[in-house]
């Protein structure tokens, strides 16, 4: 196998005693998806935020393509290529969804002005793929719906040149078409050969999509598997006890039953 | 997550939200309208070229003071020592002047005093962690203890002519000599105060509106840690809002006491109240991210216009003082009034 684009290695997050990562250690390819599953407070959140450079480790070390790097601020992690969908949306209530989907990375005139005009124009092209009926792009995205408000915050992380995604529940505002219509986007973005971490709680949207899940439990790694490897229940198991069933062996090596 | 919540509540502020603020700004246009029309009828000597200026000076200082205050407001900061520094700022500009600095390189001195003590607030706040309101309050004694220390209280006056200038100059003064030698002012010309308000105003919009800066301050004061998610240095960006409120409450304090062509270490007591005031008024909401520099413009003649009325209809001071703090509760309880909706 190639040289992964990420490498978490040992890594460890405190919060005085509570150790919400406890020597955790992952990995992800170019064109993967890798689940990241868990109970709430399992640590997902502070796993990915600590590679989105919005957490600093407590300990371990993170190699990005076989380097190692020291993130202490998100422009450090999107400088490598690493965008983050966070599960709070991340946007300025008050601004319009060109002004969200730039925040930070504004694009400017020659004079150094804001350019809103093309902004604007970029950011209808942009949404429009993900949601054709996005139309109301001049409004503060507090008056918009919970879907038109995530499909900002995706559209944020793939519109720049994007090669490690970070989706943290990137559908729980979401119906069931856009819920497909991100399933699609997944897929489309990982034969680009974007590795994607993709927390979530939805089974069925995992074994759809990852290659390989790994499951959280109480800030602990307690599983890591090809997807071909486990069955819902298997998962299941680790998310709610932190282990497998007494009698798994690995599914696509066993005999159908 | 929020997000469960939020689309129920998002829906109705569809309908109110884009509006919303030119609406508030128009009401507070029409106010001022209504105030103008009342003191006139009231005082016909309100409404007069004369008084009209006078009302432009005593504005121009609520309003440069305002203009930064928006900018904190914004980030969703507060600040209490503008003027404090205010009064800092003309006495270091009137002591360098007094001991023969010239009055250009003097009065910069201000501003830079001024400066650097809103760095000193952005400071306090984004590296000691100190909430807004507690570091300006600090500041606003630190400030104000300094300016009564280095003059020991007293005034400094005597400080000629030139200082005079910027407070009480007015271009564009037409004068015609009449054949009895008496000279005869066709237009009393445009007091440099106004004149520095209009292109304090007119850069503070432009910022706001169409520079990077602006654009994370609106960010920072709507959701701060998305705005830091999103890569925006939101340290930065409120070190930068409080140095530019404390160089504009420099730029005040100069006018002020270039006006009254001596350095008052009192002066500018609960001047920062006028300048919440304004900004409130003119629709910037406490809690960050809602704000404009027209809108305190407007906010700023409407407290300007009113001291002034009330003083030329005769009212007491104190009567003046009960208003104005009505105003102020009654421009916080209409802002809460809109967060709430
Ligand atoms: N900023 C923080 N300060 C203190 N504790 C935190 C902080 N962020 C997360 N935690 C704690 O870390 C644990 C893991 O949280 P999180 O990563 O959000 O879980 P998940 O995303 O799996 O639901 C929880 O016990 C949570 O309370
Ligand atoms: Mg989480």
């Amino acid at each position: 196998m190639s040289q992964p684009l990420v490498e978490m290695i040992d890594v460890e997050k405190h919060f005085g005693g509570v150790r919400a990562v406890d020597h955790v250690s992952l990995d992800l390819c170019a064109g993967e998806v890798v689940g990241v599953l868990g109970h709430n407070g399992a640590g997902k959140s502070c796993l990915m935020r600590m590679l989105s450079g919005a957490m600093v480790p407590s300990g371990g070390e993170i190699r990005i393509g076989g380097e190692a790097v020291q993130m202490t601020s998100p422009n450090d992690a999107r400088d490598r290529g690493i965008e983050t969908i966070y599960q709070t949306l991340a946007l300025a209530d008050h601004l319009d969804a060109p002004a969200n989907l730039f925040l930070g990375r504004e694009l400017k005139t020659r004079f150094g002005n804001l350019d809103d005009t093309r902004m604007l124009r970029e950011a209808r092209t942009v949404l429009a793929r993900l949601n054709p009926n996005f139309k109301n792009l001049r409004d503060p995205v507090s008056s918009l719906s919970g879907g038109q408000r995530q499909v900002i915050a995706i559209a944020r992380a793939i519109y720049f040149d994007t090669k490690i995604l970070i989706m943290d529940e990137p559908t729980a505002a979401l119906g069931p078409s856009e819920t497909a219509m991100v399933a699609d986007l997944i897929r489309q973005l990982r034969d680009e050969g974007i590795g994607i971490f993709l927390v979530s709680h939805d089974m069925h949207d995992v074994f759809d999509l990852c290659d390989r899940v790994v499951v959280m439990n109480k800030g602990r790694l307690v599983g890591a598997h090809r997807i071909d490897e486990v069955t819902k229940d298997d998962v299941l198991s680790l998310i709610i006890k932190g282990e497998l069933p007494a009698d798994w062996s690995a599914r696509n090596l066993a005999p159908a039953l | 997550m929020s997000d469960t919540s939020k689309p129920a509540q998002g829906f109705r502020l569809d309908a109110l939200m884009p509006g919303e603020g030119q609406i508030h700004r128009l009401s507070a246009l029409a106010t001022l309208l209504l105030l103008v029309a009342g003191f006139s009828i009231a005082s016909p000597a309100f409404f007069s070229v004369n008084n009209a200026l006078t009302v432009l000076l005593q504005t121009s200082v609520i309003g440069l003071l305002g203009i930064g205050m928006t900018m904190v407001i914004l980030t969703g900061g507060i600040d209490l020592s503008v003027g404090s520094v205010l009064a800092l700022s003309g006495v270091v500009s009137g002591l360098a002047v007094k001991a023969g600095v010239p009055v250009a390189p003097g009065m910069a001195l201000g501003i830079v005093t001024g400066a650097a003590c809103g760095a000193f607030n952005g400071f306090v706040i984004t590296k000691l962690r100190i909430t807004p309101f507690v570091a300006t309050l600090g500041m606003m004694l630190i400030a104000r203890g300094l300016a009564l220390q280095v003059t020991g209280a007293v005034p400094v006056s005597g400080l000629g002519e030139g200082f005079g200038t910027l407070g009480n100059g007015a271009p564009f003064r037409i004068v015609h000599m009449k054949p009895n030698g008496f000279p005869q002012v066709l237009f009393p010309g445009i007091p440099y105060p106004a004149i520095l308000l209009l292109v304090m105003a007119v850069a503070g919009a432009y910022l706001l509106r169409r520079r990077q800066l602006g654009r994370h301050i609106y960010a920072t004061g709507s959701n701060e840690e998305a705005a830091r998610l999103s890569g925006v240095r939101v340290d930065r960006v409120k070190l930068y809002a409080y140095t530019i409120t404390g160089a504009l409450a420099g730029l005040a304090g100069n006018v002020l006491m270039s006006r009254l062509v001596t350095a008052q270490p009192s002066e500018g007591m609960l001047s920062e109240l006028d300048a919440i005031a304004a900004a409130v008024i003119g629709g910037a909401s406490l809690m960050g991210g809602v704000g404009t520099i027209s809108g305190t413009m407007i906010g700023a003649f409407i407290i300007g216009t009113l001291r002034n009325g009330l003083n030329m209809a005769g009212v007491s001071a104190f009567i003046q003082q009960i208003m104005i703090g009505l105003v102020v509760i009654g421009a916080v309880w209409i802002d809460q009034m809109r967060n709430r909706r």
